[in-house]
C-alpha cells in the first residue's frame, strides 16, 4: 500500500512540475497586465502539435523541436497581443477576456480544420527508469527536468536582465516605467509573448506523455487557473509550487476514489482557496 | 533661450477639462515653482507635459522641438523627467533597482557610475540599505528614491510634483537641501510643492496658477511680497 501510494505520488509530482510551466505562462501575463488569457489552452494545444509534425515530418528529436516551438510560441504571443489585446489593454476586463476568448475559438477553429480531432501523438519512447521499487517512463522525468530549466531561465531572466527588470517595473507600476523611459506597451507585448511561450513549451512537454488533440489544452488551461490561485496570481515561483501541489493530488486521489472525482477535489479545493487564502497559499500581493 | 515650452495648453480627463490655456517657460539652470490651490491643475499640468495626457488643445516643446505627439518613455529619453506625486516607486524591487530602472534610456546608462555615485552623495541612507524593498522604506527615504531616480535618468529638466507632502519639517527640510544643491550644479527644475513659503524661498521664478491659466508670474522673490499671493497661499 504504502508503496503504491509513494509510486502514485512520484508520478503526480512529475507531471506536476510541467502544469507549473503552463500556468507559470498564465500567471505571468496575469501579473503584468491583469489579462486572463483565454487563448492559453488552444496555444498548450498548438504547442503539442508543433512538436508532433516536427517529429513525425522532420525527424526532429521531439526535446530538440520544443527549441523552434518556444521560439513559434513567443512570436505568436507577440502577434496575438499586438492583435487582440493591446487595443483593450486598459478596458475592463470583460474586453480582453472576450478578445482572448475570441482568439481561443479561432486557433481552436482552425485547428479543428487542419489536424482534425482524432487524437495524435508522439511515437517516441525513452524507456522506463527504476528507483527502487518505483518505475515511471524516463519521458516524465526528462519533463521535470525541462520545466525547472524553463523555471530556471525565466528567474535568471526577470531578475538580472534589463528587459527581464524592465517586465518587473511594467507590472509594479506601469506609469511610473513608463516616466523612467520604459516603452510600456513593447514590454507587455514581451510579457504576452513569454507567457504565451510557456505555454507552448509546456504543451510540447505534455505531447511526449499523452496523445492529444487540438482540444486537448482545454483541461491544462483549467489547471492552470487551479494552479495560479494556489499559488498566488503573479508569482512564478508559486505557480511551479502550485504546479506540485495539484500534480501530487491527482497522482494521490486514484488511489482512494475514483478517477473522476479528482475535477471535483481539485475545483473544490479551488473554490475553498478562494474562500479562504484569495491571495494564494503563499500570499503574494 | 527657454529649455522647455508650454503654449497655451489645454487639458483635462474624460468629460472635465481642467486647464484652459496655460503659458509656461523653463529657462535654462533656473528653479522655477508652480503655485497654486488644490486641485486647480497643477498635476495635470505635469502629466500633460510628461504626455501621460494629451492635451485638448496646445503644445509642449523641449529643446526648441515639438514634442507635444510624443509617448511619455520617448520624452523621458530626450531628458524631460518626472518625479511624480505620490513617489510612485517600483515598490516590489530593490532601492539598486529603482534607480537601475531610473537609468533605463541610453542616455542615461551611459553616466550610470557617475550619477549613482551623486545619488549616494546626496541621499547617503539610501547607499545602507540598496538591497531592501523599495516599499518597505519610510515615506521620507521613498521620496529621496523617488528624486534618486529621476536623478538617475540623466534629466536635463527634473519636474517635482509634491516634494514635501506627507513628510515630517525635518525630512521636508533634508529634500529642500538636496534641491538647493541639485541647483547649483546648474539643473533646470520644475517644482510643485504645497509649501509655498520654502518653495518660493528656493526658486527664481514663479507661477501662480489659478481657475485653469496662470493667473500672476514673476520672480519668485517678487511674488513671495506680492499682497495677493501672501494672502491666498502663504496665510498672512
Amino acid at each position: 500500500m504504502l508503496d503504491q501510494l509513494i509510486s502514485s505520488l512520484t508520478d503526480g509530482l512529475l507531471l506536476g512540475f510541467v502544469y507549473g510551466v503552463a500556468a507559470m505562462g498564465l500567471t505571468l501575463i496575469w501579473g503584468v497586465m491583469s489579462v486572463i488569457n483565454l487563448a492559453h489552452g488552444p496555444v498548450i494545444a498548438l504547442g503539442m502539435f508543433g512538436t508532433y509534425l516536427l517529429f513525425t515530418h522532420l525527424g526532429v528529436n521531439p526535446y530538440l523541436a520544443m527549441v523552434p516551438v518556444a521560439g513559434a510560441g513567443l512570436i505568436a504571443g507577440l502577434v496575438i497581443y499586438v492583435i487582440a489585446v493591446h487595443r483593450v489593454i486598459n478596458a475592463p476586463h470583460l474586453s480582453s477576456l472576450l478578445a482572448t476568448f475570441a482568439v481561443n475559438m479561432i486557433i481552436i477553429g482552425v485547428g479543428t480544420a487542419v489536424f482534425s480531432t482524432s487524437p495524435q501523438n508522439i511515437d517516441y519512447s525513452l524507456g522506463s527508469v527504476e528507483v527502487g521499487f518505483l518505475t515511471f517512463p524516463a519521458s516524465r522525468l526528462v519533463g521535470a527536468f525541462g520545466a525547472i530549466l524553463v523555471t530556471a531561465c525565466l528567474y535568471l531572466f526577470l531578475y538580472f536582465t534589463r528587459p527581464g527588470k524592465a517586465i518587473r517595473a511594467v507590472a509594479n507600476n506601469r506609469m511610473a516605467a513608463e516616466l523612467m523611459g520604459i516603452p510600456s506597451s513593447r514590454v507587455l507585448a514581451l510579457s504576452f509573448g513569454l507567457g504565451t511561450m510557456m505555454a507552448a513549451v509546456a504543451g510540447g512537454l505534455i505531447a511526449t506523455f499523452f496523445p492529444f488533440t487540438i482540444l486537448s489544452g482545454g483541461p491544462y488551461e483549467l489547471k492552470s487557473f487551479v494552479i495560479c490561485v494556489l499559488g498566488g496570481l503573479g508569482n512564478p515561483l508559486g505557480a511551479l509550487v502550485g504546479g506540485l501541489i495539484l500534480g501530487g493530488l491527482e497522482g494521490l486521489i486514484p488511489t482512494f476514489m475514483p478517477v473522476s472525482w479528482v475535477p471535483v477535489v481539485e475545483f473544490g479545493l479551488f473554490v475553498l482557496v478562494l474562500l479562504v487564502r484569495p491571495t494564494g497559499l503563499f500570499g503574494a500581493k | 533661450m527657454a529649455i522647455l515650452e508650454v503654449n497655451d495648453i489645454a487639458s483635462g480627463y474624460e468629460g472635465v477639462q481642467i486647464l484652459w490655456g496655460v503659458n509656461l517657460k523653463l529657462e535654462p539652470g533656473k528653479l522655477t515653482t508652480l503655485v497654486g490651490s488644490n486641485g486647480v491643475g497643477k498635476t495635470t499640468l505635469l502629466k500633460t507635459v510628461m504626455g501621460l495626457i494629451q492635451p485638448i488643445n496646445g503644445s509642449v516643446s523641449f529643446q526648441g522641438e515639438d514634442v507635444t505627439n510624443l509617448s511619455a518613455h520617448a520624452r523621458a529619453n530626450a531628458g524631460m523627467v518626472l518625479v511624480p506625486e505620490g513617489r510612485q516607486l517600483f515598490t516590489e524591487m530593490t532601492i539598486y533597482e529603482n534607480l537601475e530602472m531610473g537609468a533605463f534610456s541610453p542616455r542615461a546608462r551611459a553616466t550610470f557610475n557617475q550619477n549613482l555615485d551623486k545619488v549616494y552623495e546626496l541621499f547617503p541612507r539610501l547607499k545602507e540599505r540598496t538591497r531592501q524593498k523599495a516599499g518597505t522604506l519610510s515615506g521620507g527615504e521613498q521620496q529621496m528614491v523617488a528624486v534618486g531616480r529621476g536623478l538617475m535618468a540623466e534629466p536635463e529638466v527634473l519636474m517635482l510634483d509634491e516634494l514635501s507632502l506627507g513628510l515630517s519639517p525635518l525630512l521636508a527640510l533634508t529634500l529642500f537641501e538636496a534641491l538647493t544643491r541639485l541647483k547649483k550644479t546648474g539643473l533646470t527644475m520644475l517644482l510643485v510643492e504645497q509649501n509655498v513659503t520654502m518653495a518660493l524661498a528656493v526658486s527664481d521664478y514663479a507661477y501662480v496658477l489659478a481657475e485653469g491659466k496662470v493667473h500672476l508670474e514673476g520672480p519668485a522673490r517678487e511674488l513671495s511680497k506680492n499682497d495677493e499671493v501672501r494672502r491666498t497661499y502663504l496665510g498672512i
